[in-house]
């Protein structure tokens, strides 16, 4: 119907509806997209954002619902159909093949010219240059990708992108990784690219830079689309309540455990370095409080989790548990010594999810449910016991302890890898991102439950990007930036703008621009 | 307007539809193999009564499993933690060679040589396992280098099988029965499998194992030594591939070079058969067996049948395909269901 698609909005979302293993990822979303316009999606970790992103890049099929641009289907799940309907998609790992230049990266997959059946790159690469000016790209394209900074890499994304003609362009946390200036050059980028026509799709959790830079904004909660206004109409205030669905709760001082720094610490961090993205960091953890490690994606902090579990190996610096000098070659030996890592990544580096929650349970713990000690059978008795155990105490909802992980809410798995370490002795557990994916209800579980095991003697250090989690969850916060400690929140200093503060580079911090 | 609607109701008919088809398909790639061997069992029963259908053909049919079951188990242990191995079928044929070897030429008594031969196979799998895991070859890679390796080794070790100066009673091994009548080699591969299934299902390694197969980075951060694992499953593997070719050489009274190479398509065949029984895309010792008896009882019919022999290797080809296809499908169906 022709004549639908020059009265209705360039491309129409309808009932968009995806779900995993039983949860809804996407609920009967609606959405339009113009082009020319900066449209802002937003929403709380879960909430089903991504999923949207990876229905129409057609990495992921919806089960209903429709996506109608300039008044043609798009076709389901053919990542080639949505590239043809003029879409790009760009994440925030960048995909981007490292050992090629920049010339190469923006011609991959494209058309190109050839010449006796071999590339003939310098004119091939005519529409390339012209894409890379449209961006602003000052460095030569020849440059390999691998030697390019982060704003740089970004500008090579977008570049591919229009050498595609792509009428809309989605961004998965653009910002993630810049610096401030770098930043303001995007969204200058940004504007210019919008104002030539095209749409622009643009994820972030930073709602300042999307109250600034965006048209409109949708806001999406539980897979649900929420709100969705113009500029304007929406301020911080009102998108922090759609995004969390409720006013935020001024955290109860009353809970905060004070830190007594008298005792002897149950683990200290000295002179970590590693690499370039852990520059020297020292800091103690006392008994009874929950330390929270705050700061952005990219500032070093999961890569000093990553240290403190075994994963890699500091280069410089050394720890200390219960005031003994420490050395931890691999994983294994962290968790000997009574270290344990809760990852960020759930899927990935948590769950075993082909298995059931029993077997992900006492998986740590294996040597203690020997059914005759020194032989090295698992007692199924007492491995059901423990895993039933633990399942009541930290209230996770299963059907059995012998159904599948992998069939339970991202929560109860959470709250699964969470006791995982409950009876394995751990003198340290560190929570990367303990309530990414989660919902609220289930954030307040775990929150509790990580309260009570701090109290009770475990040494907590739990690390978060979500700012108002840091200050709901911790009783100190240290903040990182760029590989550094930059800043201690106790007590009543722990608000949403001290760490925001913190978090941040200084504007007249010394980067320059980034092409 | 009415287009739309139109399409929306074969969107919705075919989302019927297809859910209908995952729901046969999961239900296939469970029961299907099982299904599978009771046809062929009904089928050879039905059409051959008097010959398929007799004690002697059913020991015939699992003494003829028992090699391959026991070398298929150890390679399923190797799939369990994620790994490979493409070289249990040399490591069968070198051992079988070397162990026959040992008592001709070397004059170990006979209980000697076999322990030197067990020992000799999980020592040849635990270096595989090393340069999988410490020197981080590709599975495929090193596994095939080290078999290829080995068959150099027995030709320079004996370039003529070896059939003279071998013991009356080590043949007696596999040909002889000490329990129930039964063929020997069964009886073993039952203590085998059973020892395997309570290690993998029963045991921390086995459990670990599990955990290495299921979630590598997980098993990792909940303090499970990786390497270890995968060079014990390696071990586990080369030590049926040894058990393989040692009651191989028994049954045939020498040692051949090559003789055992052909077990490792069929080990692969039955393993990836296996993994699409019950469990979905899983590898497990029950599976395997399963595989084995298919494996098995197809061979056994088609001689019976007739069929020349140029049928087997189409047979054997065809169901690690349908096999293996059968296997992702279900995985790929597991993993959007």
């Amino acid at each position: 119907m022709p004549s639908a698609a020059s009265v209705g909005p360039w491309m129409r979302i309808r009932g968009l509806t995806k779900s995993f293993a039983g949860e809804l990822a996407l609920d009967h979303a609606d959405l339009d997209i113009e082009r020319g316009k900066v449209h802002g999606l937003v929403g709380a970790n879960g909430a089903g954002k991504s999923t949207l992103i990876r229905c129409l890049a057609g990495v992921t099929v919806a089960d209903e619902g429709s996506v109608t641009i300039a008044g043609e289907d798009l076709q389901k799940g053919s990542p080639r159909a949505s590239e043809q309907a003029g879409l790009a998609f760009i994440h925030q790992e960048l995909n981007l093949i490292p050992h090629f230049n920049a010339l190469q990266n923006i011609l991959l997959g494209a058309p190109k010219v050839t010449r006796f059946g071999m590339i003939d790159w310098r004119r091939s690469g005519v529409a390339a240059r012209a894409a890379a000016e449209r961006v602003g790209i000052r460095f030569p394209l020849e440059t390999k990708v691998s030697e390019l900074s982060v704003a740089q890499r970004w500008l090579v994304m977008i570049s591919k992108a229009l050498v595609r003609d792509a009428s809309m362009i989605a961004m998965d946390e653009p910002t993630a990784s810049l610096s401030g200036p770098e930043s303001e050059q995007l969204f200058a980028i940004i504007r210019d690219l919008s104002t030539q026509g095209v749409a622009i799709l643009y994820v972030s959790h930073r709602l300042e830079e999307v109250l600034q830079l965006c048209d409109r904004i949708t806001v999406l909660r539980d897979g649900r689309i929420v709100d969705a206004a113009e500029r304007g109409a929406l301020n911080k205030k009102g998108l922090v309540r759609a995004i969390i669905g409720h006013d935020m709760r001024p955290p109860d001082e009353r809970d905060r455990f004070a830190t007594d720094r008298s005792q002897q610490p149950i683990f200290s961090v000295r002179d970590i370095a590693w690499k370039s993205a852990v520059k020297g960091v020292s800091f103690d953890l006392y008994q009874g409080e929950v330390l929270a490690l705050g700061g952005l994606v990219g500032a070093g902090r999961t890569e000093l989790a990553h240290l403190m579990a075994g994963v890699t190996r500091p280069d410089a610096g050394h720890f200390e548990l219960d005031g003994k000098r420490l050395d931890i070659a691999n994983e294994a030996q962290a968790v000997r010594a009574g270290i344990a890592l809760v990852p960020e990544e759930r899927r990935s580096q948590g769950v075993m999810l082909q298995q059931s929650v029993a077997f992900n349970i006492n998986i740590s713990t294996l040597k203690k449910l020997r059914a005759i000690p020194g032989l090295p059978f698992v007692s199924d008795k007492k491995a059901r016991r423990q895993a039933e155990g633990l399942v009541a105490r930290l209230g996770i909802k299963t059907p059995s302890v012998e159904a599948k992980i992998g069939g339970l809410s991202g929560g109860n798995q959470q709250k699964a890898l969470i006791g995982r370490w409950l009876n394995a002795g751990t003198k340290l557990l560190i929570l990367d991102e303990p309530s990414r994916g989660v919902d609220v209800g289930a954030r307040e579980e775990i929150h509790d439950a990580i309260r009570a095991l701090a109290r009770s003697g475990v040494g907590i250090l739990a690390i978060s990007s979500d700012v108002e989690e840091l200050t709901l969850l911790a009783d100190r916060v240290l903040v990182m930036r760029e590989g550094r400690i930059t800043g201690e929140l106790t007590g009543a200093d722990i608000t949403e703008a001290r760490i925001i503060e913190l978090s941040y580079h200084d504007s007249n911090d010394e980067e320059g621009d980034i092409a | 307007m009415m287009a739309q609607a139109g399409t929306a109701a074969k969107d919705a008919a075919s989302l019927r539809k297809s859910s209908w088809k995952r729901t046969a398909l999961i239900w296939l790639s469970r029961y299907g193999t099982i299904v599978g061997l009771l046809l062929m069992v009904v089928f050879f029963s039905a059409n051959a009564p008097g010959i398929f259908l007799s004690r002697a053909n059913f020991l015939n049919i699992l003494s003829q499993a028992s090699l391959t079951a026991i070398i298929a188990s150890g390679l399923t242990y190797t799939l369990v933690v994620g790994e490979f191995d493409l070289s249990i079928g040399y490591v069968a044929s070198f051992v079988g060679l070397i162990v026959t070897g040992l008592m001709a030429y070397q004059g170990f008594p006979i209980w000697l040589s076999i322990v030197c031969a067990l020992l000799l196979g999980a020592a040849i799998g635990a270096f595989n396992g090393v340069l999988v895991t410490k020197v981080r070859i590709n599975a495929v890679i090193s596994t095939l280098g080290v078999g290829t390796m080995l068959t150099g080794i027995g030709f320079t070790y004996s370039s003529f099988p070896i059939a003279t100066g071998i013991p009356r009673a080590f043949t007696d091994i596999a040909l002889g029965r000490l329990v129930f009548g039964l063929p020997n080699p069964v009886i073993i591969m039952v203590i085998v499998l059973i020892a395997l299934w309570v290690i993998l299902n029963k045991t921390d390694i086995g459990q670990k194992m599990q955990a290495v197969g299921g979630n590598l980075e997980a098993a990792r951060l909940s303090g499970i030594r990786v390497d270890r694992i995968k060079i014990f499953s390696f071990a586990t593997a080369g030590f049926c591939a040894a058990l393989t070719g040692t009651l191989l050489s028994s049954l045939l009274g020498s040692g051949t070079l090559a003789a055992a190479d052909g077990y490792l398509l069929d080990a692969f065949a039955a393993v990836f058969l296996g993994s699409a029984t019950l469990r979905e895309g899983e590898f497990h010792i029950s599976g395997t067996l399963i595989g084995v008896l298919i494996l098995a009882v197809g061979f056994n019919g088609l001689s019976i049948f007739g069929a020349p022999t140029h049928f087997q290797p189409i047979f054997k080809g065809g169901i690690l395909v349908l096999a293996v296809g059968m296997s992702a499908l279900a995985r790929r169906y597991a993993a959007s269901a």
